[in-house]
């Protein structure tokens, strides 16, 4: 397929993550607006910033008359888990230049990377895929912001099921990993201590522990795994030596 | 537009740019033990599960919960998901189900 059509795929793939960003921009802007950000000031937080939880956290701070250090520092600790997510990015884009690089981790969020990474083999090495399912979610969130604030108070945002589409986003991309056994362990142990983390501690450091926790038990499994086979290989390859 | 508010703005573009790119720029020109490799495939399913279910078990005053309009209509986009393999189709049905449910319950 050409650059273009590549493109053109992202677009068409972004349309559900566009789906759930419209109306949580829209909230967004509505409640920025009304702790005391200017249109353009929504805007261009959502332009640059990109990260919806930390930019509720940000007005949520400025409006109780924080300065910019917490809001800041606050910002780069629920951001934190995006190492995770950048990490298992990397795998697949080995041959791209490192501007181009910078210019698609920008806009990396948890959705699109959900969306991303539930087709790998057009994910991979596919820059222009990427960009366009990315850039298509980053207008959305920045369109929803910027209507949020201009027009939020006319808009009713909690009707339709709205609420529950990025619930039914996670929970289908989610379907979509539990390709063995394996996956579901790793979803019942991610799953169990997210719950015990968000219930143990402040912010969204859950995310990342959870993970961190999970995704370290699979590499364990995968070693003791990897050894069993091995060493099941070795005996066969030593049975069949005979063989040409 | 405010001075104060373009620090913050711009103070927020700067940490959360770095969390996104360093992990890429890094790791796409090392190459990475295979151990590893392995360990970074399970993130995805690991990332999803630790985003999904505190969403379904807490409420949004932070309590834990058992919500049965959220976990049934859960339930439900999960065995559809499961049969159907149709992102946008699960979207809209797990909209669907939680808005007819908010009828029932």
């Amino acid at each position: 397929m050409t650059n273009n059509g590549q493109f053109r795929e992202g677009v068409k793939d972004a349309l559900p993550v566009v789906l759930g960003y419209l109306p949580v921009g829209v909230a967004f802007g509505l409640l920025a607006r009304n702790a005391g950000l200017t249109p353009s000031e929504v805007g261009l937080m959502s332009l640059l910033v990109y990260a919806g939880a930390s930019q509720f956290l940000a007005i949520e701070m400025i409006f109780k008359g924080m300065t910019w250090l917490p809001v800041v520092l606050a910002t780069f600790f629920i951001n934190l888990r995006h190492i995770l997510m950048s990490s298992n990015l990397s795998l697949y884009f080995k041959n791209t230049r490192l501007p181009l690089l910078g210019f698609l981790s920008a806009q990396l969020t948890d959705e699109s990377f959900a969306v991303a990474i539930s087709n790998l083999p057009k994910l991979k090495n596919n820059p222009p895929y990427l960009f366009g399912l990315q850039i298509t979610s980053h207008l959305a969130w920045v369109i929803g912001s910027i209507g949020g604030a201009l027009f939020g108070p006319l808009i009713k945002i909690s009707e339709y099921g709205l609420p529950f589409a990025f619930p039914s986003l996670f929970i289908c991309l989610l379907v979509f990993q539990l390709k063995s056994v394996h996956h579901f362990g790793i979803m019942v142990v991610a799953g169990a201590s997210s719950l015990f983390f968000k219930w143990a501690l402040q912010g969204n450091w859950y995310i990342l522990l959870a993970a961190l926790l999970a995704g370290g038990m699979g590499v364990v499994v995968e070693i003791v795994n990897g050894k069993q086979k091995a060493g099941g290989e070795r005996q066969k390859a030593q049975g069949s030596k005979q063989k040409p | 537009m405010r001075e104060e508010m373009l620090a913050i703005i711009f103070g927020m573009a700067v940490v959360t740019f770095l969390p996104r790119f360093l992990p890429m720029a890094f790791l796409t020109r090392w190459v990475i033990p295979e151990r590893i490799r392995v360990g970074l495939g399970y993130i995805p399913t690991a990332i999803l599960s630790a985003i999904v279910f505190p969403m379904l078990f807490f409420n949004e005053g932070g309590k834990v919960v058992i919500q049965s309009h959220h976990l049934l209509s859960a339930v439900s986009v999960f065995i559809f998901s499961w049969k159907v393999k149709r992102l946008w189709a699960s979207v809209i049905l797990g909209m669907l189900v939680y808005w007819g449910l908010g009828f029932i319950m």
